[in-house]
């Protein structure tokens, strides 16, 4: 049951990255110097100084170390621009999943090597006709320091496809990001990204064994935001994730509850400091 | 923008399937077709049918798989997946059956590499139809890495299938909740064969089963009494039918604890006040009259191995796949728990337990010849 809530707890983390202009990771812009910013499922992000932006889990620091930060690049055609740069280290936590019994997420038989996952991302954003988009694009590199079992995967949604980056050496990833006010306190946001693992497919699909088949994952997630003061806000939504996995091509709403079969709103609160 | 809430409704709505697949009581089972269907095979020519059962185990041979053996390994490598069911297909192949009963196939789990191994076989055999019903269907199984899992009993054959049923046996009662719905879903699977009706009035019905192994409450007697009441249907109703599967029931008269042969390395039995005195799945006297259970079936069916013949040793069908005769030397079957009958009849001394596949599976393949269809 705890493994079960730290998987649903990694899901809601990832589905509540997002957020508004000013104080969201997913846009070009940085945190102002001394600023943070905290949610239960959010990242702590904080302006170190004047263009530098770092943020990381605080929750997962000793069983996945990360980090990522985020710069401000010169403006292009009324484009704020930025580059992201993140690391993390998911051996202790896949090394940890790895375990007879319940909660066992991957064989206990496999030893996972020391891994470092590096993305780069490109970001720009812009305010269009009274809505904040933002467009990204970068690269993602699973480097690996020693044998990486090819049977070490996870066949969930949005765990496999970043794992996969680890045993295909590279990914890419893009998104665009919609963001609008519909009263002065609610917001809507809404994103699509894709995951693509190139040559995935075309090395599974010739065997009837495959480990590694599934090349892509498009995730899409729809928050509404009540700006309940500038610095608290709740927000409530879904994620949809839409890939192809070793199994075939499968579409999930998240979050899901497996033992009741319903999906249930995600609900996250964030404060601004 | 009604396009668009369709589509966001319908996308929501493909998202929301249930993570474990629960069945009603009866269900339509997935067909399958061989990629190049033998137009010649496929119309029945006259002559005896062939029939064989096999619980292949998944195609992993003899694997110390943590779930039924005293293994530890969960997902088979691809070396040993690839080879034993290149040696299965090869196997159905030189044995030639017209229908075969499968139980322990895998569809897209992940401990066989999301092998389709049912279209495999089709397409690797002379066999160019086929039924499957899941026993265990679930997207992701969080215990011991086993991850995603489809693996259910099908029905291959020569000659087209028509109508099939997934007939649901009741679920374990011995199991707390959460571990149930994680839990092995078993069934009947019942197909029609119209190629081999004899008359539109008399019906060819092939019927697989894999009833429970490791219950310890009344759930095998039920599984049993269920394949009992499709058998007489099919028969009161005046059709006919090859049936069989592994039915984890020794036959009348057999050994009924094994608990000695399959124990494992730190576990005890046999010793009052440990619990459990038997160990599950290795016993076979959990109610009143569980040894004598399948005697019904002798009494009113035909058995591929004549009933004289069930308890000697050259008819024994399994043994756990890490059971162990000395520090060196495998066990390689030490009980019947499989089963072929027939409500017409098999030709005489055409019985035959396929001990030599004994790398292939923990279980051994019984094949049996119905009569020349025609003369009935």
């Amino acid at each position: 049951m705890v493994r079960a809530l730290i998987f649903l707890t990694a899901l809601l983390v990832s589905i509540t990255r997002g957020g508004n202009a000013n104080w969201d990771s997913h846009s070009a812009h940085i945190m102002p110097p001394k600023k943070w910013s905290v949610g239960i499922f959010h990242p702590i992000r904080y302006g170190i100084k004047d263009g530098l932006e770092l943020s990381f889990h605080p929750g997962w620091s000793f069983v996945l170390p990360n980090a990522s930060f985020k710069v401000p690049f010169s403006d292009f055609k009324s484009f704020n621009t930025a580059t992201r740069l993140s690391f993390v280290y998911p051996t202790p936590l896949l090394n940890m999943l790895s375990r007879k019994g319940i909660g066992g997420i991957i064989d206990p038989n496999l030893t996972i090597p020391p891994m470092l996952g590096v993305s780069g991302s490109f970001i720009m954003s812009r305010e269009v006709l009274r809505v904040n988009l933002t467009v990204k694009a970068g690269l993602d590199f699973g480097l690996v320091f020693g044998d990486l079992d090819v049977r070490s995967n996870i066949d969930l949604p949005i765990v496999y496809h970043r794992l996969e980056v680890f045993h295909n050496g590279w990914g890419l990833h893009s998104g665009l990001d919609i963001d609008k006010n519909l009263t002065k306190k609610i917001r809507i946001f809404m994103d699509v990204d894709l995951r693509f693992i190139p040559d995935t497919s075309k090395k599974g699909k010739r065997k009837n064994y495959t480990m590694r088949s599934g090349d892509y994952s498009i995730e899409h997630k729809m928050l509404l935001i009540w700006e309940y003061s500038s610095k608290f806000r709740i927000m409530t939504g879904y994620k949809l994730v839409s890939g192809d996995y070793p199994y075939g091509k499968q579409t999930r709403l998240l979050p899901y509850i497996p033992f009741v079969e319903q999906w249930l709103p995600l609900i996250e609160l964030q404060w601004l400091r | 923008m009604k396009n668009f809430l369709l589509l966001t409704l319908l996308l929501l709505g493909n998202g929301c399937e249930p993570f474990v697949v629960e069945f009603p009581d009866l269900s339509i089972p997935k067909k399958f077709e061989a990629a190049n269907v033998d137009s010649n095979s496929k119309t029945y020519q006259g002559g005896g049918i062939k029939v064989l059962t096999w619980n292949m185990r998944f195609g992993v041979g003899r694997f110390s798989f943590f779930g039924d053996s005293c293994g530890e390994d969960v997902i088979a490598d691809e070396q040993t997946v690839t080879q034993t069911m290149a040696v299965i297909a090869e196997t159905l192949t030189v044995i030639d059956p017209d229908i075969v009963l499968l139980q322990e196939v895998d569809l897209s789990s992940k401990r066989t590499g999301y092998w389709n191994q049912v279209q495999y076989l089709l397409d690797n055999t002379p066999l160019n139809y086929g039924v499957y019903a899941s026993v265990w269907e679930a997207d992701f199984i969080p215990t011991d890495g086993i991850g995603r899992v489809n693996m259910g009993n099908a029905i291959l054959s020569k000659y087209e299938i028509g109508s099939s049923e997934r007939i649901q046996l009741r679920l374990r009662t011995d199991q707390p909740d959460y571990e149930q719905y994680f839990y092995l879903r078993r069934n009947i699977l019942k197909s029609e064969i119209p190629e081999l009706a004899s008359s539109s009035q008399k019906k060819f019905y092939a019927v697989n089963i894999h009833a429970t192994a490791f219950a310890t409450d009344d759930t095998k007697e039920k599984h049993v009494v269920k394949y009992l009441e499709i058998l007489d249907d099919i028969h009161s109703d005046g059709h006919v039918f090859v049936s069989g599967g592994d039915l984890n029931a020794v036959p009348p008269g057999a050994t009924i604890d094994y608990c000695m042969n399959d124990i494992c390395e730190g576990e005890s039995y046999h010793v009052d006040g440990i619990d459990p005195f038997h160990k599950e799945g290795s016993f076979f006297d959990n109610f009143i009259g569980e040894p004598d259970i399948l005697a019904p079936l002798y009494q009113l069916y035909d058995s591929a191995i004549a009933e004289d013949f069930i308890n000697l040793p050259e008819h024994y069908t399994h043994a756990p796949s890490t059971s162990m005769l000395g520090e060196n030397t495998i066990r390689k079957y030490d009980r019947k728990i499989d089963y072929l009958f027939t409500n017409l009849e098999w030709d005489d001394m055409s019985g035959h337990t396929h001990q030599a596949c004994w790398e292939l599976s923990d279980h051994m393949p019984i094949s049996a010849t119905l009569s020349n269809l025609t003369e009935d």
